[in-house]
């Protein structure tokens, strides 16, 4: 995995370490990081983004407390065996949570009707990427 | 590199102390009773608006003005009587450009680097090429920019165990001011530098900040982690028609037109918002950090 898979967004309410675990999170549950792959050195990842590597130890170390990242001798940290078949379609369903709580809030507030919403989000997943 | 390491585990002393600064300009408080720590391997991130004190409150602490009342130690020694052994530790980058004008770029690295037992003469010539400074022209003819950027090369070729920036990002295209923050990022991480930087560019600090110090008329309003200032603090709005149940505690209060109320509110010691979030119709929003600065300071 390279150091610029991960985006950074200081200005973000979220802090950068609880950041760079979500997007952790997504790209394993995703596929894309598979277990077995090695993760950037937390020089790497500071000295990309110009953030302060305690940061990404900290993050690091939050996704190795949550069992998706291991800590292997001599590789550094990588992602964990158990991570991938943890992830069940309910828990990765989980993970959009908060984004759909963001959106039903927001359709309340401009007093959209349900459906219309639903259509259009139908429509945008429906689009081929 | 080894002892190094070991002689500042032995003198892990906070090397930025002050403790109620007082000082004027003509007769109007310009600070009022700052306590302020900088911990070793920290990067304190000082923010304020323009004229909040912020250079006064850096000047203070390392001794290069006497405050009114109230002490600054650097080092664990007095500001106002540093020893040479400290000031070769320690490196400050002020706002304004300092001496040595009729020297050019190179001449002054050349000669400064003499003094600097750490000097690092390559990084000094490969950041001179990389910030664009033309190396044989006279200081006094650069650009107040560039000046202050041939400022930021020495201080961060001294390699310093302390460093000191007064607003560096001004002098610096974005491209430039990135390094500048990698720089800093790295040498905190990895050599254990002391860094303090006011800026008023908040995305900045919190890239490499480890912690925040907001200076506001005088006072430092709340000195924390950047992570945890994010986590604690909240915008809590509240229906005009049950905004008689607002906490009558918070950093700042705003009654909208229609009568609802914004206030910005902290997590209580269990991590808990006000009681009056969970009431029917009110609600809390993440605060960045910007959004909290400029909440608090209106």
């Amino acid at each position: 995995m390279d150091a610029s898979l991960l985006t950074v967004q200081p200005a973000s309410p979220e802090p950068i370490y609880r950041q760079i675990v979500e997007q952790l999170r997504r790209l394993i549950a995703g596929g894309q990081l598979g277990a077995g792959d090695a993760l950037p050195s937390v020089r790497e990842v500071a000295g990309f983004h110009a953030i302060n590597p305690m940061t990404v130890s900290r993050a690091y170390s939050l996704a190795e407390a949550e069992g998706l990242l291991e800590r292997l001798r001599g590789k550094g940290m990588v992602v964990a065996n158990t991570s991938r078949s943890s992830q069940s379609e309910s828990r990765r369903l989980a993970m959009l949570e908060p984004s759909l709580q963001a959106l039903m809030r927001q359709t309340r507030e401009l007093e959209l009707p349900a459906e219309q919403v639903l259509r259009r989000l139908t429509a945008l997943l429906g689009e081929q990427p | 590199m080894n002892a190094v390491r070991q002689e500042r585990e032995v003198t892990a002393i906070a090397p930025l102390i002050v403790r109620d600064l007082v000082h004027c300009y003509d007769g109007s408080n310009v600070l009022s009773g700052i306590d302020l720590t900088v911990q070793p391997g920290s990067v304190l991130g000082l923010i304020g608006r323009n004229g909040a004190g912020k250079s006064t409150l850096i000047r203070a602490m390392l001794g290069l003005l006497q405050p009114l009342s109230g002490t600054a130690t650097v080092f664990g020694e007095p500001a106002l009587k540093l020893s040479d052994r400290s000031k070769e530790r320690l490196a400050y980058v002020p706002q304004q450009p300092e001496a040595l004008a009729w020297l050019t770029a190179q001449q002054m690295l050349d000669y400064v680097g003499r003094f600097y037992p750490r000097w690092d003469q390559s990084f000094a010539t490969r950041t001179l090429e990389r910030w664009q400074i033309p190396p044989n022209k006279l200081l006094a003819k650069l650009s107040p920019g560039e000046r202050q950027r041939v400022d930021l090369i020495r201080a961060l070729a001294s390699q310093p165990e302390l460093l000191v920036l007064d607003e560096p990002a001004a002098a610096l295209d974005p491209v430039a001011r990135r390094e500048l923050l990698r720089e800093i990022a790295l040498r905190a991480g990895e050599s254990g530098t002391t860094v303090l930087f006011s800026t008023h560019i908040v995305s900045d600090l919190e890239r490499v900040a480890s912690e925040v110090a907001f200076l506001h008329q005088g006072k430092l309003l709340m000195q924390c982690t950047v992570d945890a200032t994010k986590e604690r603090y909240g915008r809590l709005w509240i229906p005009g028609q049950i905004s008689y149940a607002a906490p009558t505690q918070s950093l700042s209060r705003r009654r909208h037109d229609d009568g609802s109320l914004s206030l910005v509110v902290e997590r209580d010691a269990q991590g808990q918002w006000p009681e009056a979030a969970s009431l029917p119709g009110a609600r809390v929003d993440a605060l960045g950090l910007e959004d909290l600065f400029v909440e608090i300071a209106e």
